[in-house]
């Protein structure tokens, strides 16, 4: 048997069709998908310029909170003090996108409608409720008030997003799980190149195969393992890509993912084991087949739209059950995101049951040694 | 007395409403080297793909070693060697890789699989090229490497289908002598061909089959006793008239001519003098003539007289 896996992986990391594609073109896409929007998240905004002019009586509380604004290390704000006449002029020349007039009563003229515009408005809009709240505390409370201007200084995100896992809440690694379930279906085009050389009417080489007295089921199974090690090679090095060369944000522990890329390319293969075993079909079709299989489930996976697989999990759930691209993914994001062990092993356990059936069914479909014709 | 290896019984294969295989009863004897010569068509691939239990068939009783040849009969197919047609190796791996890989499917124990690699590396004279890949061989070469690759595991029967089409003359040589000697090493050998000359050259008996039956069989020399031709003088460049032609007819032991462009073709049975007396006749009327050839009957004629067309129609 050792002997048989040996040379049919020898057959295969040298055939460059079966090595080149499964393994080139998901890193080519996991880099694209990189470029696209795997730092979506830490995007940031450009700094807003405001001007400022002082008018009489200024209201040197605001003068003071947006000086604290500006230099607390979020840069929201750039603020420069200006003349009235020179503030107008670089207002026109979208040099600043607003001016704040700082008076007994700050206000903000700008001349668009746009996110700076939005800012500085928040901004004004805080620090005048914030006042308020100052007042109210000076009538009911004076020995608070020190604090309390320390609090409106010190104003943090209302709203911090958190995992229920503790772990990731980048949205966008979706996108990378469901790559990861493509490539472990790639595998099926490794599975079907196996299947294609146990069948005696198909190739000469079958034929000189099936001659032998090396019984069918061993053929099989040294092919299946040969073209799983290929397929499953092919997911870790993607995993190790995505994972330690982008940097991706996968925090979950590698022992779990190996795992599911175990189980995600058992089923590639076996997927192209069973297909390359279907009855006449020419192997333009049965190409074509294993083509539409692997795309169509990565689809409904999420590979080419983040919200499709809660699509299909709203209208058909049944699908996202069977699914093995949906399988796969759906076991990352139980380590990585939900910390959900139970349902994890179930994903798990679902594609291997499927994989021995359908290795199962090739078994039955191949081993039939004689045919009607050659 | 010869133990019959290979046994065929009134074996029908049908494609459709086309018979491949039309009754074929053969009996291989255990030492033979087996022609199975026959025109493209006449049923002998058909014929090997069903003793190898590749091809499902219509009717009929197989037996190799006494036994009925199944799919799962691994004890007979452990002691069958097969070079098919087409070239059946892995472009990937190396000559080397690729004999000890096929040989892996029939010897499992590492060393004595070894010491056969080399010998059939050896036999076939591929030794200076044992690292490099199929594809990188000449026709020549690929044939002796599928040759090596049906052979390395020293099976006790090597079936061995047209292994010679598209190869150069020096190679076949080769192939052939090489032929005679797994023979010579015991190794019983059926060989189908629609090239007539190597059938005679190797094969100790032969069955020539047409439409998917054998037509007959024997050695060499006992086929061609069964036809009339006992030989076939060729004259070249020789100009005759109506009246010369049905004079040489009336020579003795002539039964059939043939004149076409100047050139001459007398059958003749087998008597001696039939071309002295031609040229006689010849220089008797003043006939000047050109190259002149005579040749003993050969697998062709046997089958041009049995079935009224050339093997390679």
């Amino acid at each position: 048997m050792l002997h048989l896996i040996k040379y049919n992986l020898l057959v295969k990391v040298k055939n460059f069709a079966t090595t080149f594609w499964p393994l080139i073109f998901p890193l080519l896409l996991g880099t694209m998908f990189y470029f696209a929007f795997g730092n979506i998240d830490d995007a940031d905004f450009e700094t807003v310029q405001v001007g400022i002019v002082k008018e009489e009586e200024p209201d040197t509380l605001f003068l003071m909170f947006l000086d604290q604004m500006e230099n607390n290390g979020n840069h929201l704000i750039a603020a420069q003090e200006l003349s009235g006449t020179a503030a107008l002029a670089k207002l026109e020349n979208e040099e600043i996108s607003g001016i704040y007039y700082v008076g007994k009563a700050p206000s903000l003229t700008v001349a668009a409608n746009g996110i700076p515009q939005s800012i500085l408005q928040s901004v004004l809009t805080s620090y005048e409720t914030g006042k308020s709240t100052i007042r109210q505390i000076v009538r009911t409370h004076p020995s608070g008030l020190w604090k309390g201007i320390q609090k409106m200084l010190n104003q943090q995100e209302p709203i911090i997003q958190v995992s229920l896992g503790g772990h990731t809440i980048n949205g966008t690694v979706q996108f990378f799980y469901a790559l990861i379930a493509m490539t472990c279906l790639y595998g099926c085009f490794i599975g079907f190149g196996s299947a294609i050389t146990l069948q005696a009417n198909i190739t000469a080489l079958a034929a000189r195969r099936c001659v032998t007295p090396t019984h069918k089921l061993k053929l099989i199974l040294s092919e299946q393992i040969a073209s799983f090690l290929l397929g499953y090679f092919d997911v870790i090095v993607l995993l190790v890509y995505l994972r330690y060369i982008l940097k991706l944000d996968f925090q979950g522990k590698i022992g779990p993912m190996l795992l599911i890329s175990f189980f995600g390319s058992l089923i590639g293969v076996s997927i192209g084991i069973f297909v390359g075993s279907l009855g006449k079909m020419k192997e333009g079709v049965k190409i074509g087949i294993i083509l539409g299989i692997s795309m169509i489930c990565s689809f409904l996976s999420g590979l080419m739209n983040n919200t499709m697989k809660d699509i299909v999990e709203k209208n058909a759930p049944f699908i996202n059950r069977i699914n093995p691209a949906a399988l796969i993914s759906d076991a990352f994001y139980c380590i990585n995101v939900y910390d959900d062990l139970g349902r994890y092993y179930r994903n798990l356990i679902t594609l291997a049951v499927m994989s021995v059936v359908l290795v199962a069914a090739s078994f039955l479909l191949i081993r039939r040694e004689s045919y009607d014709s050659i | 007395m010869s133990t019959n290896i290979v046994q065929i019984e009134n074996l029908v294969k049908r494609y459709g409403s086309l018979v491949a295989l039309d009754h074929l009863n053969l009996n291989i004897s255990e030492g033979e080297v087996f022609g199975l010569l026959g025109p493209n068509g006449s049923g002998k691939t058909t014929a090997i793909n069903c003793m190898l239990s590749l091809l499902k068939y219509d009717k009929g009783v197989i037996r190799i070693f006494g036994e009925e040849m199944r799919p799962d009969n691994y004890q007979v197919k452990q002691q069958i060697g097969i070079v098919l047609q087409n070239v059946a190796v892995f472009d990937e791996l190396t000559v080397y890789e690729n004999i000890d890989y096929f040989c892996g499917l029939y010897v499992s124990d590492k060393r004595k699989r070894k010491e056969l690699v080399e010998e059939a590396i050896t036999f076939t004279d591929l030794n200076d090229y044992r690292k490099m890949r199929p594809k990188k061989l000449s026709g020549g070469l690929l044939r002796r490497l599928n040759i090596a690759c049906g052979i390395a595991h020293k099976p006790r029967l090597i079936i061995m289908d047209e292994p010679t089409v598209a190869v150069d003359p020096q190679s076949r040589n080769k192939i052939l002598e090489g032929i005679q000697k797994l023979n010579e090493q015991g190794s019983t050998i059926i060989y189908t061909s629609h090239y007539m000359e190597e059938v005679e050259q190797i094969c100790t008996r032969i069955a020539i089959m047409d439409h998917g039956h054998v037509i007959t069989s024997g050695t060499k020399e006992e086929l061609k006793k069964m036809i009339k031709t006992g030989e076939t003088i060729t004259i070249e460049a020789v100009p005759l008239s109506p009246e010369n032609l049905a004079d040489i007819r009336t020579l003795p032991h002539v039964f059939d001519l043939h004149y076409e462009e100047q050139v001459l073709t007398v059958r003749c049975t087998g008597a001696r003098h039939n071309l002295i007396r031609l040229l006689n006749y010849l220089q008797s009327q003043d006939i000047p003539f050109g190259q002149v050839s005579s040749e003993l009957p050969t697998l062709n004629d046997v089958f041009l007289e049995i079935t009224g067309k050339q093997l390679r129609d």
